[in-house]
């Protein structure tokens, strides 16, 4: 509950902000803090300089283009995602995700940028980021980079970003009539998930519609947002039923080794991985136009 | 009515105070309120003593280690840090803890740290003291101690058996204590039976009811007057002290405990006199005040936990007009590695022998058993709520196989109305109460013919729909001589509370008890019912808050605890309140020149029933009595104190060791619940749709007051029945130490809850009231009955009384796998 | 302190309407702040993880955990605690008066934070649905009322504030 010695320091701009990440190797990015702080409570890693970023304007924004597509700062809050109505119509997961976050106290300071950045298994946006093909931008001495989502989470903990460099901002390319879907379960309401799966579906017209292209990204399975690659495969082309469905996400836990701890097990995760993903496909191609 | 051959004598009937009757059945809003809402509550880290040092214990990672070397000298090195204190200084400076179990168990050495050994993870091992909190917490990190680990032990069953390994050498192995219930004659039974239904296993988890403010004190041992003051949240102050002062060679009369507001008890804060114990060798030795804080992973750690109890074998005789004439079982119950205040709870659950029912044949074979798990404490419903979950689930169980409708079968086998005062197959007496009818409204309450349709309807929908029954009671106001069918030897019986009712020097009313509440509310009703007795608003009446030994008054079985204050701490009050009233009456009619009969009090005023204007207001009296003291009469002058102090004593004898028969406890409150849930068939979630409550006990004081332990002991059941349970690996860590991976039930866990109530008065207290408030774990019952209901056919039944979704999914599909589903019926 | 060893930082930050100007260690929680500090003993402390919400504060008009904040992220910023509320050492306002009048609290321990979460509540949306007032209680646990209570008490306390 007491954390160890740190230094701290609220840079004025973001070129400050890389400049202390470059200069001292101990230096981690503090944002809303409602993950680093408990880090640091329980002594769980060791941070010689926080860099808080919460206020810098350059990292806490949302643009929303006319074209559907958007842009938004890594420190942006659950809160300023779950109000923004300009958000709420050209990229709806994004504001509803923030809105199931965990409790109103920790929207009002977490942020999309900390979550992502985070990278663990039971992380509520880097599946949905996977799925919506996101950009992160990543800036650094030398500028920004951009990084697909699908390379961005490495593994447990780890993400793309590297020392002295912080994520700036996400990219979301317009939805364009693709529908999303995205199901949790979860041991309470609005609390830690044991499986999780996002689906983005664009259907083409026709009876029966067809899929035209989907992509299922899976939560919680592993230390990276995995890809369903054979539920894919099983409805590319085919049609926007609901037989279909089932079917392919029958296949969508395979070959994969969820964790087994206090809050399940390794077999249990998978199979509810399947359901979730055959859920989030159902609402996927009914929010597809 | 039930009575064996033989004289049955049930309590004295008491005849009931006719002076409660203004304020007492009033919900009157809580004098405690106004300095909660407002923030100004004293807890235990909101104190603050001059000089005090800070506290942080440094604790084994391990299970089970031997504790090879501590060196603290890297820690003592840092400046400010005041002092340590180690298990092997410990060992020198205290007497081990007094045992109640019986020997060989009774041979257990138990420290307020670890000495020499340490038997579970979180178990305190060295104390550092620093002039701040982040100071002791980081010299912590430097004390080094090298353990050797040892093999561990952590199931309850398992641990009894030779080739595991042993906690504490001294008792030569892991069982604390076993005996062998045996009432009526259960073999017949099962003989002459027309079914007898097997069950091989049920088991009741480990959970705790984590009040929100953890543990925590502030004690200084004073090198002046040799006395240590303890500034605790401890619930059963004087039960603490009767352990910590023979631990550390202190008399009573030099300990002096006080808390004002503490943030939930539940039982949970009985145990922690081993820290405390701690804390004061601490401050002796640093010659400093020691202030600790316990952190929420500590607390779920290192407090104390809830009984685990498994149940075997259980057979079960059936008439075949439903009739159940008993049961039998071997219970094996988890105390963890240390018996703090154990192992009564290997009697405390034969208070409710039969639960709500007639059952007259039972047989328990309990052995109670120690792993290397944290230690277990009095848990809201201690003990009674294994024992009443197991007898729901048989009830459950027996009407789903023999296929009786599981109300009928209740009504049919509840203790009946009319059989009240009722005797319990081992001596007990079940005062009042009217368990059909409580039935009935709740099932009203649930809409359950609604629900019947609802489940039918939703046949196929992919979300099943189930209902649940819980009937239960709460046992109020034990009889500590329970404690001697554990161990013959121990020296309690009994029980009691103390209070006193005075005027003050100007003629205020105050009162002070021998409890240490938690948020029941205590300074309100003791406020109602002295304003009864006196004649005037409780407004009039100052309750002092919170516990103090030094100003208020108490007897050995001091606190509160155990579902009592209404029948103990009330019981005290208004014996006390009677007197004053006798006195202040005295002294009117003296000053008055009237009868005492002629006298009636009213707003704090003494005067004349025929003349209300010749009035004489409490000042008078007490200054007649106080300050003006040569002029006070003199037959008064020897019978008059206006300090007026009363124990309440219920009727009590002490129960027999050898046949295990007794009067175990005074009062029989009870709950029967319902609930509606929709189980969803792809995943195991359960959502619960309707849940309802109707309690009983007795005359209520302020209605709201128990509506809200209603409420509260309802919540604290949800959760436990859905969402939280410890969990230990097989190496004894335990998986779930912080409030991010223990579930405490939040706003959007816990129902709306909708209660009832029905009020049949105890004949046996002095207000008819019945101790309430631990509830009696109905909730885990009702989900566990609601949930097996919902299953579809074949499925194994339920077994836990703890359901996760990943359990539901697999008893979901326990059907489709066939295989044995935990119970088998032998018909004749 | 001698020991902290890590330097200290300026803050200047208004607590219930009163201007502070101090320096705190990097460190400090905002809590420790708030009740060792300012000596605010009405935020409380529950657990280890930020999930309890018993040290909720209103900062620049919104609920946060001030266990989950640090002291120095607070400059420039207006707290709220529990002691802002009523006037005096003894008004209650009247959120806290339905919470009396209900029987919205018992122990106590979980009751500040549970009163903000109310009045923040109650300041984005007047007149909540049952669903709206356990949805904001979420982040604040209370292990005494099941709940059921404190939501009555919120009900009444809207219904109070007018049509």
């Amino acid at each position: 509950m007491l954390l160890a010695a740190t230094e701290y320091v609220r840079p004025a701009s973001l070129e400050e902000a890389l400049t202390a990440l470059r200069a001292n190797t101990g230096a981690r990015v503090l944002a809303g803090g409602q993950t680093l702080i408990n880090v640091l409570k329980h002594r769980a890693a060791s941070v010689d300089l926080l860099v808080d970023v919460s206020r810098l304007a350059e990292l806490r924004f949302i643009d929303v283009a006319a074209d559907g597509s958007a842009v938004i700062g890594a420190a942006t809050t659950y809160a300023e995602l779950e109000r923004s109505a300009e958000l709420r119509g050209a990229q709806p997961l994004i504001g509803e995700v923030a809105a199931g976050t965990v409790d109103r106290q920790v929207r009002v300071r977490g942020t999309i940028g900390g979550n992502a950045c985070f990278a663990d298994p039971s992380s509520n946006y880097p599946p949905l980021l996977v799925a919506l093909e996101a950009s992160m931008e990543i800036a650094g001495e030398s500028g920004t980079r951009s990084v697909p989502a699908s390379e961005f989470f490495l593994g447990l903990y780890r993400t793309a970003v590297g020392p002295g460099e912080l994520l700036r901002a996400i990219t979301l390319p317009a939805l364009d009539g693709a529908g999303v879907g995205y199901r949790s379960l979860q041991i309470a309401a609005d609390s830690w998930a044991l499986a999780r799966a996002v689906a983005w579906v664009r259907t083409a017209a026709g009876s029966p519609r067809t899929i035209e292209a989907v992509r299922v990204v899976l939560g919680c399975v592993a230390g990276a947002p995995v890809r369903a690659g054979a539920t894919e495969e099983l409805l590319a082309g085919g049609p926007a039923s609901e037989q279909a469905v089932s079917a392919a996400a029958a296949l969508a836990g395979e070959g994969l080794q969820p964790p087994s701890d206090v809050h399940a097990s390794s077999s249990y995760r998978r199979e509810m991985t399947a359901v979730m993903a055959k859920r989030a496909l159902l609402d996927a191609i009914g929010g597809a136009s | 009515m039930s009575t064996p051959p033989g004289e049955t004598t049930f309590y004295p009937e008491v005849e009931q105070s006719d002076r409660l009757g203004v304020w007492s059945g009033k919900s009157v809003p809580r004098k405690e309120d106004k300095r909660l809402l407002k923030g100004q509550g004293a807890f235990v880290d909101d104190l603050w003593m001059h000089r005090q040092g800070h506290v942080h214990f440094v604790r084994s990672p391990h299970a089970h280690a031997r504790i090879v070397s501590i060196d603290v000298s890297r820690a003592e090195a840092l400046p400010g840090v005041y002092a340590t204190l180690t298990g092997e200084e410990v060992g020198e400076l205290q007497q081990p803890f007094f045992q109640m179990a019986p020997e060989p168990a009774g041979l257990m050495k138990d420290y307020c740290m670890a000495v020499g050994k340490a038997r579970y993870m979180g178990e305190p091992v060295v104390a550092v003291l620093a002039e701040s909190a982040e100071l002791a917490r980081d010299a912590a990190a430097l004390v080094e101690v090298v353990y050797e680990p040892l093999e561990v032990v952590v199931d309850g069953i398992a641990t009894i058996e030779p080739q595991a390994p042993v906690l504490h050498e001294e008792i030569g192995s892991n069982v604390a204590w076993h005996g062998v219930y045996d009432y009526g004659d259960v073999d017949w039974a099962l003989e002459n039976a027309d079914h007898v239904v097997r069950i091989d296993r049920l088991h009741f988890h480990r959970f705790s009811s984590t009040p929100l403010e953890t543990t925590g004190a502030l004690v200084n041992w004073d090198p002046g007057t040799g006395v240590v003051e303890f500034r605790s949240n401890n619930q059963m102050p004087m039960f603490a002290a009767m352990f910590i002062g023979p631990a550390i060679g202190l008399g009573i009369d030099h300990m002096q405990f006080s808390s004002q507001d503490i943030g939930g008890g539940f039982g949970i804060k009985i145990t922690s006199y081993t820290y405390l114990t701690a804390l004061a060798l601490l401050s002796r030795k640093a010659g400093r005040p020691v202030k600790w804080s316990e952190s929420r992973w500590e607390h779920l750690a290192a407090s104390a936990h809830g009984n685990e109890r498994t149940f075997l074998d259980i057979e079960v005789p059936v008439m075949s007009d439903g009739t159940i004439l008993g049961f039998k079982v071997r219970a094996f119950d988890d105390a963890g590695a240390y018996l703090r205040y154990e192992p009564l709870g290997a009697v405390i659950w034969a208070q409710v022998v039969p639960g709500n029912y007639r059952f007259k044949h039972v047989r328990v074979d309990y052995t109670e058993t120690l792993t290397n798990k944290c230690p277990v404490g009095p848990n809201r419903g201690y003990s009674r709520l294994q024992h009443l979950w197991l007898i729901e689930r048989i009830v459950d169980i027996v009407a789903k196989e023999l296929n009786f409708d599981r109300v009928a079968l209740r009504a049919l086998n509840y203790v009946q109305p009319e059989e009240f005062p009722y005797e319990t197959p081992n001596g007990c007496i079940y005062d009042s109460g009217d368990y059909p009818a409580m039935l009935e409204q709740v099932l009203e309450l649930i809409d359950y013919e609604g629900a019947l349709k609802r489940k039918l309807e939703s046949a196929g929908s992919g979300k099943r729909i189930g209902i649940g029954i819980g009937s239960t009671l709460d046992s109020g106001t034990n009889n500590f001589g329970q404690s001697r069918i554990i161990n013959s030897a121990l020296p309690f019986s009994g029980n009691g509370e103390a209070a006193v009712v005075r005027l003050d020097l100007y003629g205020e009313i105050t009162v002070t008890i021998g409890t240490s509440p938690q948020g029941q509310g205590h300074e309100t009703t003791a406020a109602q019912v002295t304003a009864d007795i006196l004649g005037c608003s409780p407004d009039l009446v100052h309750v002092a808050a919170g516990y103090n030994k030094a100003a208020n008054t108490y007897v050995g079985f001091s606190g509160t605890y155990a579902s009592q204050f209404a029948v103990t701490g009330l019981g005290a009050v208004m014996g006390a309140a009677e007197q004053l009233r006798g006195e202040i009456v005295k002294v009117g009619a003296c000053m008055l020149g009237a009868e005492e009969s002629d006298i009636e009090l009213a707003d704090g005023f003494v005067r004349l029933a025929a003349n209300p204007e010749a009035a004489i207001p409490f000042i008078g009296i007490a200054a007649t009595v106080f300050a003006n003291v040569a002029e006070l009469p003199g037959e008064l002058a020897d019978s008059v104190t206006l300090n007026c102090r009363y124990v309440y004593r219920p009727p009590f004898t002490v129960p027999d060791h050898e046949t295990k028969r007794g009067k175990l406890t005074l009062t029989y409150a009870s709950q029967v619940h319902a609930a509606v849930v929709e189980v969803d068939d792809e995943t195991g979630q359960v959502t619960i749709l309707a849940y309802a409550a109707v309690d009983e006990c007795g005359r209520k004081v302020n209605p709201k007051i128990v509506e809200g332990q209603v409420h509260g002991a309802t919540g604290h059941g949800i959760g436990a029945a859905l969402y939280e349970s410890f969990e230990y690996d097989a190496d004894g860590q335990l998986l779930n130490s912080t409030f991010a991976d223990y579930h405490a039930a939040t706003s959007l866990d816990v129902p709306h809850i909708a209660t009832g109530e029905i009020e049949c008065p105890s004949p046996f207290t002095p207000n008819g009231a019945k101790g309430m408030g631990e509830g009696g774990g109905a909730p885990l019952s009702t989900i566990a009955s609601a949930i097996e209901d919902a299953l579809p056919e074949g499925a194994h039944i339920v077994f836990d009384s703890h359901n996760n979704s990943e359990r539901v999914y697999d008893l979901l599909r326990s059907a489709a796998l066939g295989g044995p589903r935990g119970v088998e019926v032998i018909s004749r | 302190m001698a020991t902290e060893g890590a330097t200290v930082h300026a803050i200047d930050l208004t607590v219930n309407g009163v201007a502070h100007s101090t320096t705190v260690p990097a460190r400090r929680l905002l809590v420790h702040f708030i009740r060792e500090t300012l000596g605010l003993r009405g935020t409380h402390i529950g657990c280890d993880t930020g999930n309890c919400g018993a040290c909720s504060v209103i900062c620049d008009g919104q609920l946060i955990k001030s266990c989950m904040m640090l002291a120095v992220q607070a400059d420039g910023c207006e707290i709220e605690t529990i002691e802002s509320l009523g006037e005096g050492p003894d008004g209650l306002d009247p959120i806290q008066e339905a919470f009396k009048e209900h029987h919205g609290l018992q122990c106590g321990y979980c009751t500040p934070g549970i009163v903000l979460n109310a009045k923040t509540l109650l300041a984005e949306n007047p007149h909540p649905s049952e669903a709206e007032i356990r949805r904001a209680l979420k982040g604040n646990i209370c292990r005494c009322t099941g709940y059921v209570n404190i939501i009555r008490s919120i009900e009444a306390a809207a219904g109070a504030q007018g049509a």
